[in-house]
């Protein structure tokens, strides 16, 4: 058989690479996206110009009052406006309403509403509209995950006049207004709500400074300016329309790709920066980078108190004395993370920093802690044993690739004084359900909100799950403390709100429901090109009705 | 008339084929261990309200027995309702509205990548010297072996962070299909050039190939007119195979590159248990493999009409 000539088959291979390079460097040639250059600094804000984003994940509905995602604080603060605002040393201010009075007993409060807003389908914003915010956040159909449970106390509302609605509380509810400063209880168009309530996931209809161009769920969110916008609230400092003409966000799910393609200038900004970038891009002089602590609860595994073997204080006690809390943070966070030693976030309204250090990092400690609680026995695996029964402490956890890494820092840590923490991966489904079931021994969380009522969510014996969902993860039920956080929530703000939380932070260390980790940070970062963004305090991140984008 | 009937029967059969997709998720779904009402609600760090709940198990009819839920659900199938996405709140045929044309135009592109590429590189290396076809074959088995975000990530490091010449994400114009498209081809292309070039290199041994040459044909003539219309058929049996790899692999695809799609959707919909949009999806590339091997069924005949299917 023949062979066929070498320079054919030399010129179609040859071809084929060519039509191949060709075809992907043709089509690629602008999009590459420059890279920031550093500029001098100038005063003037530039008008127009498209912001680009990356975020890590997107909620799949953009109706603040039926999600809970934590993106909200952010993609909310771009089409909403809230009632009230937290200013930028965190105390309550005039947003939406110019003022309020609260009645004595605490249970009424009557809003007086600004007479100049309007939302961007062209309804009015009046007392009427702020009425149907609330009956929409409870009503059923919304299937609210978080805004039904801030407003909870709320019982109806009066129309005074166009712009004074009154709202009637069942019970002295000071924290009803730091609630409604949260993007998830933002404000949507009475309009909306009352014609197409089902349309407000794809199209959310606000008056903020930005309203809603695009949206493809899982993908990207666009916004535009918006038209005639200048009620932005007095903390900004600036009162006109936004600057951008745009922004667009892209949901980067994968942490790697989120730091590269905000180092390679496709992206402006990137929410969820992950920690272990955070050394590179603090010494990337092209970008910002912020690491923020949230406020509300820090990162926390709380004890299922209501079960061996964490029924017994001096198990609890143990746990939390010997596990090294600066060496996992580090490790985790590669130094990014705050240590914590209580139970609420330091920046938080009334944290007290007395209660700062009373536990601490002690093994011998918790090895006799162990002893006097009856674990003195071994078995062959070196673990503590009574009666026969190993000192097992069941931990569950979504399920991934890799299990936590923090969960598997603790094991570590705490085998050494002879417990077994045994990290129980199940789908996100099925954790809902143990959660809920109480069915666990510990349990890793995080809960960010703009008030020191965390506590009362987080350790009150009403919010244990059983008639009704709550938050109190590690079934704390101590009257004391009860009585205590009751307290906190009829106290109206001032010295003595801080000293009943002062309280109940030391009845807290007292009951150890849980070992503090650290706090629950913000990283993000972004292009040094872009100027102008504010930190909002209800959460720490980004606000761009300022920001705009140097030439 | 022949023809019709078969057409026929391969559609009933198909039929058959989407009602046992869509009772095997059904009950796969079903008995994966959570509370479905909670999973909607915001998960296991949420506040819902007792009502929500109630509300939310009263619309789905989560309360109700299996049994009940599915005759439900088949019955709104077949007056063509595919139901409402727990998670979206739209429509299940609107959320894959949404996500099909950048899957369809990633899957499209994908495939004409893979395609050109298989049957460029097999003419050029079928019958050559046993170095060429040493280096393209391990090429192909190390392709057809490695796992697709491998490639992926490669074609990251290279294209978009390091010479910077293509978007690493997103969903915006031709430039940001480029890399997830050349993922799913190369992963494509090995084995399907291990196909067509075996193929390849028994049709070259014909005896009507030598007829051929002694004609005068040059050996490219010979190669595109004669034996490439031969070989083509295996490849074409493997159409089931490349549909499916363009399925299956856009998942990890799209994740990888942050784009829109119904990998995506399909990711979320399973880990939210978005019943509706699982059963939803499976339908659909259900009725996509129904199809394609209808209309390759259909192609054998053109090719070659000794080729008579049952």
């Amino acid at each position: 058989m023949s062979r066929p000539s070498t320079r054919g088959r030399r010129v179609l291979t040859t071809a084929a690479i060519a039509v191949a390079a060709t075809a992907l460097l043709a089509s690629c040639a602008s999009a590459g996206g420059a890279a920031p250059t550093a500029a001098p600094a100038s005063s003037e804000p530039v008008e127009g110009g498209t912001l680009r984003l990356s975020i890590s994940a997107e909620p799949g509905c953009l109706d603040s009052h039926s999600i809970s995602a934590t993106q909200q604080a952010l993609l909310g603060r771009l089409i909403y406006d809230n009632l009230v605002t937290l200013d930028r040393d965190g105390n309550l201010a005039p947003y939406l309403a110019e003022s309020w009075d609260i009645s004595e007993d605490g249970k009424t409060y009557t809003f007086h509403l600004r007479d100049d807003v309007t939302f961007s389908d062209g309804s009015p914003w009046n007392a009427e509209a702020l009425g149907l915010n609330f009956e929409h956040m409870r009503d059923p159909a919304t299937k609210s995950p978080l805004a039904a449970a801030y407003i909870a106390p709320y019982v109806d509302g009066t129309v005074i006049d166009e712009y004074t609605f009154e709202a009637h509380l069942a019970y002295a509810y000071t924290p009803f207004l730091y609630g409604l400063a949260q993007s998830w209880v933002a404000i949507t168009s009475g309009k909306a709500i009352q014609e197409s309530p089902e349309t407000l996931c794809q199209n959310p209809i606000g008056s903020g400074p930005f309203v809603l161009d695009d949206y493809k769920p899982g993908q990207s969110i666009s916004y535009v300016k918006r038209e005639g916008y200048h009620w932005a609230p007095e903390w900004l400092g600036y009162e006109g329309e936004a600057h951008l003409d745009r922004i667009d966000f892209t949901v980067v799910p994968e942490e790697v790709i989120r730091y590269e393609s905000l180092v390679s200038g496709q992206y402006d900004l990137t929410e969820a920066l992950p920690p272990q970038n955070a050394a590179a891009i603090q010494a990337n002089p092209d970008f910002v980078y912020e690491n923020l602590i949230r406020t509300g609860s820090p990162s926390v595994l709380h004890f299922n108190t209501s079960r061996a073997p964490f029924d017994d204080i001096r198990v609890r006690k143990a746990f939390v004395a010997a596990v090294n809390r600066d060496a996992i943070a580090n490790a985790i966070g590669f130094g990014t993370y705050n240590v914590k030693d209580n139970y609420l976030s330091s920046k938080t309204v009334y944290y007290d920093p007395t209660t700062e250090g009373k536990l601490v990092y002690d093994p011998k400690a918790a090895a006799k802690l162990l002893d006097q609680a009856g674990w003195t026995e071994r078995d062959a695996d070196g673990f503590r044993t009574k009666d026969g029964t190993r000192l097992q402490v069941v931990v569950p956890t979504t399920q991934s690739a890799t299990p936590s890494p923090l969960l598997v820092q603790l094991q570590g840590e705490v085998k050494k004084v002879g417990i077994d923490l045994v990290i129980d991966q199940v789908p996100q489904a099925q954790l809902s359900e143990r959660r809920y079931a109480g069915d666990y021994d510990a349990l890793s969380g995080v809960w960010h909100t703009n008030t020191p009522d965390i506590l009362f969510i987080r350790y009150h014996s009403s919010e244990i799950t059983g008639e009704r969902i709550g938050q109190n993860s590690s079934y704390l039920k101590d009257a004391e403390l009860d009585e205590l956080l009751q307290k906190t929530r009829e106290t109206p703000d001032g010295p003595e709100a801080a000293k009943a939380y002062s309280a109940v932070q030391h009845r807290l260390l007292e009951l150890v429901p849980g070992l503090p980790l650290y706090e629950n940070q913000s990283q993000w970062a972004y292009s040094k090109r872009v100027k102008g963004i504010e930190v909002d305090t209800s959460h720490p991140i980004p606000v761009f009705t300022n920001a705009w984008i140097e030439d | 008339m022949f023809a019709l009937r078969r057409i026929g029967l391969r559609l009933l059969l198909g039929v058959a084929v989407l009602w046992g997709a869509a009772t095997l998720t059904f009950v796969a779904v079903f008995i994966i261990p959570g509370d479905t009402a909670l999973l909607i609600l915001g998960g296991p760090d949420a506040r819902p309200t007792q009502e929500a709940i109630a509300q939310v198990r009263a619309d789905y009819l989560l309360d109700q027995p299996f049994i009940v839920q599915y005759f439900h659900y088949l019955g709104n199938l077949l007056q063509g309702d595919l139901g409402q996405s727990y998670r979206l709140r739209i429509p299940v045929a609107e959320a894959i509205g949404q996500q099909l044309p950048s899957t369809a135009a990633l899957a499209g592109f994908a495939a004409l990548l893979a395609i050109t590429l298989t049957v460029a590189v097999a003419l050029a290396s079928a019958q050559r010297r046993p170095w060429i076809r040493a280096i393209v074959s391990s090429a192909e088995v190390f392709l057809a072996s490695v796992p697709s975000f491998v490639v992926g990530f490669a074609l990251l490091i290279l294209f978009a962070f390091t010479w910077k010449l293509l978007p690493s994400s997103g969903t915006a114009g031709f430039p940001s299909l480029i890399l997830p498209a050349a993922t799913l081809a190369l992963i494509l292309f090995g084995p399907l050039s291990q196909v067509l070039r075996n193929e390849l290199e028994e049709v070259l041994e014909q005896p009507f190939v030598l007829t051929a040459r002694a004609r005068g044909l040059s050996d490219f003539a010979v190669r595109i007119r004669h034996a490439l219309r031969h070989a083509a058929i295996p490849t074409v049996t493997m159409s089931g195979f490349i549909v499916g790899g363009l399925l299956g692999g856009s998942v990890i695809t799209e994740t990888l590159f942050s784009r829109q799609g119904i990998g995506g959707l399909m990711l979320a919909s399973v880990y939210n248990k978005d019943l509706p949009v699982i059963l939803g999806v499976v339908l659909l590339s259900a009725a996509v493999y129904v199809v394609v091997n209808l209309l390759v069924d259909l192609l054998y005949t053109s090719i070659d009409p000794r080729v008579v299917t049952a």
